[in-house]
Formats: structure tokens, sequence, C-alpha cells
């Protein structure tokens, strides 16, 4: 229904190094699921589907890969189909129509038993409100899935230790989880996961129900494992900031429908459509974009000894060096090669262009197009 | 853990029986002309409907009661009746031929009989000393020890009053049926608890078992089973199996989601979710639903007496046909003090809190260890010959309790005799005639119209056939005059428990007496109510009526109290900042507000005052309830059956009446 959204919504047709790959997944809520795929109701937006057959479209004809090692984050805000989707992943929710192969394999088509396989030792899901056993110790909640595969209690109960100690809960094996606070709970969540050395780790928004600290923390700790353990994620969050934060690459999700897929980078230096350059207006684009995309040929007489800073480094992280000098700063690919300079100029015109965007937004207030909070549905291509 | 035995007294969630019609019938207030508003109002078509059958009955003495304004021509009754008495000489005559018989019922009729006796031989060999020891051990490791204390006297009570038999006979009872309730039970639960078709399928069951009254269960109950303990141990297990499906089903949809969502995603197969995750996590329901499982056995094992279960019930059942106060107030109190045994043992074990904690290597081996002394205690005792409690060591308080009773009936008897009198010719009598003397045909519509009125058509359709069902069943002159006490009685009981509850809801010390008050009332079993009711008021209807209102009343208080504390505090913060005064407050925010408890309050008080009205028959109330017992002592199937199903008639009707807004609320 907007166009910027549909040359992005499918990415990459065919991947072959893909870990994940979901083809046009559909989830339709309500007795009349089945009429509206390949239908001409497919082409109407959620609302007039609903009004029309009384069936609610909550994922809708998603599209996507996720390479081995990376995290990507679905991101949207609430109603938009995300949790649904990752569910649909794992079959917690069977989806309506569509593929998703893990390794090539199409979980939507594989049996029961073949599931329970898959999820007991391929992919392991993490719950915003955890889903904890409350009346087994942290060490048996951790050990689970390991049980519920046959496991013996001596090699569960070592690996799940190992874990307990890995997301720093050792010396709480024989607590409850009711004893322990939110943020613990939740890294037992995590432990559990990763207990059944799964290769896909499903994320569905595990840290909303927390308090902010415990939320950057827990934030972080994820970093270090992925850095340690280099697991392929697909993470849901509603936070924009988490998104940018933990993503390699985010989809931006919108009444079910991909809008924008992409790294941090991309949807803050290029966003799809305004509902995206709504969503990331607020970001400041210094502590997203990277000195790759500033990087440009050195201008005649410049200086070409300033300090080198590797291509991924953010911008703001460039201020410092280039205020110890005048001379631009070398920005260094792979092989120390130089890719580019970045100077005093450059970092300040982008400052300032986040300051007149905030002055403009503060000005123009109410004759803004839209919000993404509006109401679904209404044409933005029109 | 006190928790409601009767039949209507569920949790609350659960208690609604079968959410009925709810086809709005006076909700046109809106747009009626504005002179007419007050049309609209519920109550004013309520007693016009009353007014008209008054008039109906005014008329028809007018007319010197005609054919066609008379009571309910009995030849459908008469057929109906004659039909089973025909079934009943059947039964009896092919019991021991009918293959239905030899292959069906007298196989579970002996299977429950020998399971009753195994376990009651048990008991016996066991030995009073074993029995003690084992029970208050049992207590002590699941309760506590001053549930334990508890226990122990309760045993003294049993042997003190030479009614130690008797109690292991009533004790056999309830663990048979409990066992079977439970092993029956708690799999239909877990099966509606996983799966949504089975629960529609089995609600409305379970909806009619728990308004059906239990007197009504008993005929049919003798004419399969033959009288005794096996007939017994049917009705109290048709009794006492809903909860257990029902609170079981309950528990398990209230498992975490979460957690159940997260374990799938682990990989567990179904039975892994059952058993690792909603099992454990629905323990502590369920373990509640046990309770009261065991709760609605007790009081069921004793009503079940009436058809031939010994110990107890028995007991309290001779004395009362004798009317002899002092040894039904010796079996009242065994039987009272087992339910208060039971209920807090139970409890304990449901919530889990009041367990004492033993050293770790003790834990496991506890069960082992107690089994094995008990075993020991009751082989020493077998040794020096102890057996039952020596009827020697006995202590009879039947005498002087007789003596404190016609103490009592002497200094106040006339008063309540008066008072009894002034209630029979000034309220009952008048009713009684009201309803058997209006035409019968006006008394259905009336009924079909107070179903329209405070439920909607399909309400009005149900009320309508209940009551004229009644009729047709050939009992309509009991049935009325049944209803008659029913209304009386259930207008006290709304009337004391309302306000009742509405001061215990304005004073917390009211509260925090009442409570204790409530929870034990709430424990016993209904039959023992008529015990202190028949020594103030001898027999007849008053003392019928005297049981029911006290008996009803324990829930209506407690409900009003709880709906009004359960008013949002904002609400009543809002009020009082805008100046309301304390009378205001009550009548136009926390009443209103606490309308669907009092709702629930005025259904369940009046399905409790039908089953103890029906139940007053064994103190001379007469009418259905007499015709019941009536029936099971001489044989009359017919009649006691179809007083039996009048008895449900009148229930659904007054069930419908009372709750059919409910589910608007």
């Amino acid at each position: 229904m907007n166009s910027p959204a549909e040359s992005t919504a499918q990415p990459h047709n065919e991947s072959t190094d893909a870990r994940i790959s979901v083809r046009n997944l559909w989830k339709i809520f309500g007795k009349n699921a089945g009429s509206v795929i390949g239908t001409d109701l497919a082409d109407l937006d959620s609302e007039t589907v609903r009004k029309r057959t009384g069936a609610t479209v909550a994922v809708r004809d998603m599209s996507f890969d996720v390479h081995p090692g990376e995290t990507f984050v679905v991101m949207g805000l609430s109603g938009s189909g995300k949790s649904t989707l990752v569910r649909c992943m794992t079959r917690l929710i069977e989806p309506t129509s569509g593929t998703m192969s893990l390794d090539g394999e199409d979980i939507a088509a594989c049996s029961p038993q073949r599931l329970r396989e898959l999820r007991r030792s391929r992919m392991a899901m993490v719950f915003q409100h955890f889903g904890l056993l409350p009346h087994r110790r942290i060490v048996d909640n951790v050990a689970y899935g390991l049980e519920v595969r046959g496991v013996s209690r001596a090699q569960r109960y070592e690996r799940a230790r190992e874990m307990i100690e890995m997301v720093g809960l050792a010396g709480h094996e024989d607590s409850l989880p009711g004893q322990l606070s939110g943020g613990m709970q939740q890294r037992v969540g995590l432990a559990r996961a990763l207990a059944v050395d799964p290769e896909v780790l499903l994320f569905d928004e595990p840290f909303s129900a927390l308090d902010p600290l415990i939320r950057r923390d827990m934030q972080d700790e994820v970093l270090r494992l992925q850095r340690e353990l280099h697991k392929t994620a697909v993470f849901i969050t509603h936070d924009l900031s988490e998104a940018l934060k933990v993503g390699d690459r985010i989809a931006i999700m919108r009444d079910g429908e991909l809008v924008q897929t992409g790294t941090p980078e991309d949807l803050v230096g290029s966003p799809a459509d305004d509902y995206v350059r709504d969503f990331v207006k607020d970001v400041s684009r210094t502590a997203v974009l990277t000195a790759r995309s500033l990087a440009r040929p050195a201008l005649p007489g410049e200086a070409e000894d300033g300090p080198a800073v590797p291509a991924a480094t953010v911008v703001d992280d460039i201020v410092a060096p280039l205020a110890d000098g005048t001379a631009p700063v070398r920005v260094t690919g792979a092989g120390d090669t130089v890719l580019g300079y970045v100077g005093r100029d450059d970092v300040l015109r982008l400052i300032a262009g986040d300051r007149t965007a905030d002055a403009a937004k503060a000005a123009g207030g109410q004759s803004e197009p839209r919000r993404p909070g509006d109401a679904p549905g209404d044409p933005v291509g029109a | 853990m006190a928790t409601a035995q009767p039949a209507p007294s569920a949790p609350p969630e659960t208690a609604g029986p079968s959410p009925s019609g709810h086809v709005p019938g006076a909700d046109g207030a809106a747009r009626r002309p504005p002179g007419t508003a007050w049309l609209a109002n519920r109550w004013v078509q309520a007693a016009a409907a009353i007014a008209v059958l008054a008039a109906g009955y005014a008329a028809a003495r007018a007319l010197g009661t005609p054919a066609w304004l008379g009571t309910f021509p009995d030849a459908t009754g008469q057929w109906l009746i004659a039909r089973l008495d025909g079934v009943y000489t059947w039964i009896v005559a092919n019991r021991n031929s009918s293959p239905l018989f030899l292959y069906g019922f007298n196989y579970v009729s002996v299977g429950l009989g020998s399971a009753v006796i195994l376990v009651n031989q048990a008991l016996v060999l066991l030995t009073w000393p074993g029995v003690v020891f084992a029970g208050t051990l049992a207590a002590w490791r699941v309760a506590g020890w001053r549930v334990a204390l508890l226990v122990l006297a309760t045993f003294a009570v049993f042997a003190l009053t030479g009614l130690w038999n008797e109690a292991m006979t009533t004790l056999a009872l309830i663990t048979t049926s409990v066992l079977i309730a439970l092993i029956i039970g708690i799999p239909l639960g877990i099966l509606a608890g996983r799966s949504d078709g089975f629960h529609r399928a089995v609600r409305p069951v379970l909806d009619f078992l728990q308004i059906m009254p239990a007197f009504a269960y008993l005929m049919p109950m003798l004419l399969l089973f033959g009288i005794g303990n096996p007939a017994a141990a049917v009705a109290t297990f048709v009794y006492a199996v809903p909860p257990a499906v029902r609170i079981t089903a309950l528990a398990i949809r209230n498992v975490d989601a979460g957690a159940v969502e997260a374990t799938t995603s682990l990989g567990s197969t179904p039975w892994q979710i059952l058993t690792k995750v909603q099992l454990p996590m629905a323990k502590r329901t369920i373990l509640l639903g046990v309770n009261q499982t065991i709760m609605l056995a007790v009081s069921m094992v004793v009503i079940a007496s009436v058809i031939g279960a010994g110990g107890l019930g028995d007991a309290i059942y001779q004395a009362l046909s004798k009317v002899n106060v002092g040894q039904a107030v010796e079996a009242g109190a065994a039987i009272v003090l087992m339910a208060i045994a039971l209920d807090r043992v139970t409890g304990a074990a449901g919530d889990g809190t009041r367990t004492p904690l033993l050293p770790a290597p003790w834990r496991r081996a506890a069960p082992a260890v107690g089994l094995a002394a008990a075993t020991a205690v009751a082989a020493t005792a077998r040794l020096v010959g102890i057996e039952g409690w020596p009827p020697a060591w006995s202590i009879s308080f039947s005498g002087p309790i007789n003596t404190a009773q016609q103490g009592v009936q002497s200094a106040i008897g006339d008063a309540t005799g008066a008072f009894g009198d002034l209630l029979l010719v000034g309220v009952l009598n008048p009713l009684s005639a009201l309803l058997t003397g209006t035409p019968w045909w006006l008394v259905v519509l009336v009924a079909a119209a107070l179903g329209a009125i405070f439920g909607g058509w399909r309400t009005a359709a149900t009320a309508g056939a209940a009551v004229l069902a009644t009729g047709l069943l050939g009992v309509w002159e009991n049935s009325m005059d049944t209803l008659s006490q029913v209304l009386v009685a259930a207008a006290v009981t709304l009337a004391v428990g309302v306000a009742v509850g509405i001061l215990a809801a304005r004073s917390d010390m009211l509260a925090a007496i009442l409570r204790p008050v409530l929870d034990a009332m709430q424990t016993l079993p209904p039959f023992v109510y008529l015990i202190p009711a028949v020594a103030l008021f001898s027999v007849g209807r008053v003392p019928a009526l005297a049981a029911s209102v006290v008996f009803a009343l324990p829930p209506v208080i407690r409900l009003v109290n709880d709906g009004i504390r359960g008013v949002s505090a904002h609400a009543v913060e809002a009020a009082v900042s805008q100046g309301s005064t304390g009378g205001q407050l009550l009548t136009k925010v926390q009443l209103p507000l606490a309308r669907s408890s009092l709702l629930l309050a005025v259904n369940q008080g009046i399905m409790m005052v039908l089953s103890m009205v029906v139940m007053g028959a064994l103190v001379g109330a007469g009418s259905l309830g007499y015709d019941v017992v009536f029936g099971l002592k001489q044989n009359q199937l017919g009649l006691g059956l179809t007083s039996g199903l009048a008895i449900v008639c009148l229930g659904v009707f007054l069930d419908r009446v009372t709750q059919g807004r409910r589910s608007n609320a």
C-alpha cells in the first residue's frame, strides 16, 4: 500500500546463506481466516478486512532473511503484529500460510515430533513475562529444556550451573523464581534459553517489563553474550533505542506489514517513508551514523595524517579525536585501508542538521503530516 | 479455609449456575414516554404481578372456586405416579434376574459396599490407638500442632460419647465416596481444563448438579442400589463430584499461560506440560477442590442416613425422629468436629503454609516413618487386646443435655411457641393458602412474568415451565406449600443477612468477630442445623424455617460484606470527597457497585433455603420433603420420585428468576 515500503519489504528474495528465511508469512485470526489470502481482500487494509469478514490480519505477507550470527530486530508499536510474528516462527501460533525455514528446513511443514525436536535443540525463546515455573528452583528452570529432551540429571545440572554462572546468577541455583527480582528472573529466562545451546534465539520484548536501569544492564548483557556466542537472534521490541542498540539489522513493522528493513544507519540515514521518518526523528544521528557514511575523499590541501578510526565508529565517537587536532580523521576499513576522511565541518554539518530538524519540529508541531500512532490504514502514497 | 459446603456455594467465579437467558426485558426504559418511566422499574412490575396473583385468589374464592379456577388437575400426576410405582414393582421383581442389575448396578452396589466395609475394616484393624495416632500424626504433618490438637479432641469426642464405631463408619463412607469422586472428578477436571469443547459440554451438567437439592438425589439411588451404604456412597459421590471437576478445570485454566507457552517453546510434549507445568502449578487450587469435595461429602453422608447410610448421620436421624435432643446433640457434635477437623487438615494441605518444616533428610521419609509408627502402635494395641473403644469408658451427655433443653424449653418454650404460632398463623398459612388457592394457571403465568421481569424471555419460559412441571408431576399443592415456606424463610434470611452484611462491611470489629463464626457455620453439615431448631421450636414447619434461615445466613452475610468491601476504594474516596454522608455513600455508591455480589447473595440464600426447607421434613415440615422421606420409607417410588423432581423444578424456578440478570451485571 505504500510504495517505498514494498521496495524494501523483500530485500533478499533468494538467499542461500540465510539461517532463517521467512517467505510470504500470513497470520489471520478469526473464523474467516482462509477467505482472505489469495483473494482481492488480501490487498485491502486490515481495518476493511476486519469489517468485511470479521478476520483480523495480524501478519501480512512478510518475507525476510536472518543471517547466521546476526541480531535481527523486529520493531513496531503494540498491535503491529510483531509478537505474533515471532510466535509463528516457532509455531506457538500456527501461521495461516507461508513458510519459515531454518537452515533450509521448513518449520511450517514439519510434523509435531520434528517441531518438538527443533524446539528442544535448535531454537529457544525468551519471553516478556519470563514464563518461569514458580514451583521449581532456578537450576531446575534452567535445566527444563534438557530435562524434556531426556538428558540425565547430572549432565543437565552441570550445564544449567554453567549457564547460571554465565548470566551472572551464580549462588542463586537453589532459589525459587519468586525470590528473585524481575531482572534476575529474566536472566534465568535467558539462561534457560541458552542451556539447550540453540542456533537461534527468539526474544519477545524480553526487557519491556523491566525498570529502565535494569533494562540497560540486560541489553548490555545480551550484547556481551552475542559477542561471545554468536547466536542468530530475532529480537522483538517496541523501543527504538533498544532496537538501535542491539540490532545488526532492524525491520520496522506496521499493521502486520514490513515497512523497512535495514541497518540502524539505513533507517536513520534514509528512512523509507514518513512513518519510519517519524519514528527515527528523535534519534540523534550522530549516535547512529558511522564514520563510513560521512567519509569523503581528502580535500585539496587537507592534512592526511589525522588519527585513524575504524569505519564502523559512530560519529559521536570521532568528535574527541577531531577536537584534539585540526586534521580530519582517517576512516579505515579492513586491513587499514583508508576509505576516506571526515573533518570537523562534516561533523558540525550533521549536528546542525539534527538541530534544524528539531527546530522545524518545534515550529511546525501541528502541521506534521502523521505520527506513528495514527489510525492505521490511511494511505500514505496517495 | 472453611469454605462453604452446600451445593450452591462454589467459589464466586464458578458459582453462577449456567449463564442463562439474558435477553433484555425492561431495558427499553429510555425509550418510554417520560411520565411512565416508573412502569419500567422491575420492582413495580413484580409488585403488579403479585397483585394479579392476589386478585386471582380473591376472585377464585369469591366465585366459590369453580374447577377452572381451582387447583391443578391431578390426572397427569396420578398417571405418572402409577407408572413409576410400576417401575418400582418391576425393579423389585427383577433385581436379581435382569441383566441390567445382575451385571450392572448390583456389581457397583456390591463393589461399593465392599469398599466401604474394607475401609471400615482397615480402621477397625488399626484399633483405636492406631487410628488416633495415625490421624493426629498426619494432621500435625500437614497442618501443624494446633490442628493436630483439634483432631485429637475430635477423636476424644468420638470415643467419650460412645460413638466411636459410628464415627468410623461415617469416616469409611466419606473416604470411599471422596476417593471415587476424586478418581473420577480430577481427570474430568483436567480434561475440561485442557479442552474447551469438553468444558462447554460438562458445564451445564455441573450447573444442574449444583442447583439440585441433596434430597432430590436420594430416591433414584435407593432404586438402583438398594437401601444401605452403597446407595449412600453413590449419592455422596454424585453430590461431591462437581467441585472436584469444576475447581480442577479452573485450576488448570488459571495456570500462567506464559509458563505453558515458554515450556512449549522448549519442546515439551502435552504430557510433559501436564505433569511438569500444569499440575504442579495448579496443585494448591486442586487441593482446595479436594477440600470442597470432602466438605460436600460430609454433609451428604449425613443426609444419606435417610437411605440407610450408617454412622453418625443415622444416629442424628434416629435421635431426631424420637425428638431426643440430647442424643442428637452428641452425634451432631461428633459430626461437626469431624467436619471442622477434615476442613482444617485439607485446607492446610491446600495453602501449604502451616506445614511444619522438617530437616531435609526427614522430609522424604516422613510418610513412611509415620506409617511404620502407626502400624507399630496398632500392632501393640492388638497384642494387648485393644480394638474398638470400650463402651464402658464412654460418658453419656445426652441425659444432662435433655434436662438442660427441657429447662430452656420451660423457660422460653412459651415464648418460642407463641412466636412460632404467630409465624404460622400470620404469615405461613396465609401465604400457603394464597399459593394453593389461586388458580394454578395464574400461578404459572405469574411465575413466567417474574421470569420475564427479572431475566428475560428465556428465563420466563424456563420459570413458567418449571412451575407448570410441579403440577404435571401431581404434587402441585405440596410444591406450593414448600414454595411458601421457602419464600418466608428467604425473606427473613435476606432481610437479616443483608442488614448484618452491611453492618459488617462498615465495622471492622464486627467483621472480625463474625468471620470465624461464619467460617465454622459454613463448615457444618446442613443436617445438624435441625438439632438446635428442634430444641427451640419442637417439631413442625417453624423449626424447619429457623434452620433454613440460620443455614442460609452465612453465605448471604459474607457475600454482602465482601461485595461492599470490594467496591473500588477510588469510587468511595471520590464520593466522600464530594461530601456524601454515610447513608448516601451506602445507597448511591456501595450498594449499586456491589450489585452483582448482592444478586449472588439473593440467589445463594434462596437456593440454600430451599435445600434446607425440604430437609425440614425430617422435623415435621411436611410438603415435598415429607413425600420424599415417606416415599423412601414406604417404598413408594412414584410419590418419592415425583416429589424429588418437583423439588428440582422449584430449584430451577428460583435459581433462574434470581440470577437471570447476573450475566448482564
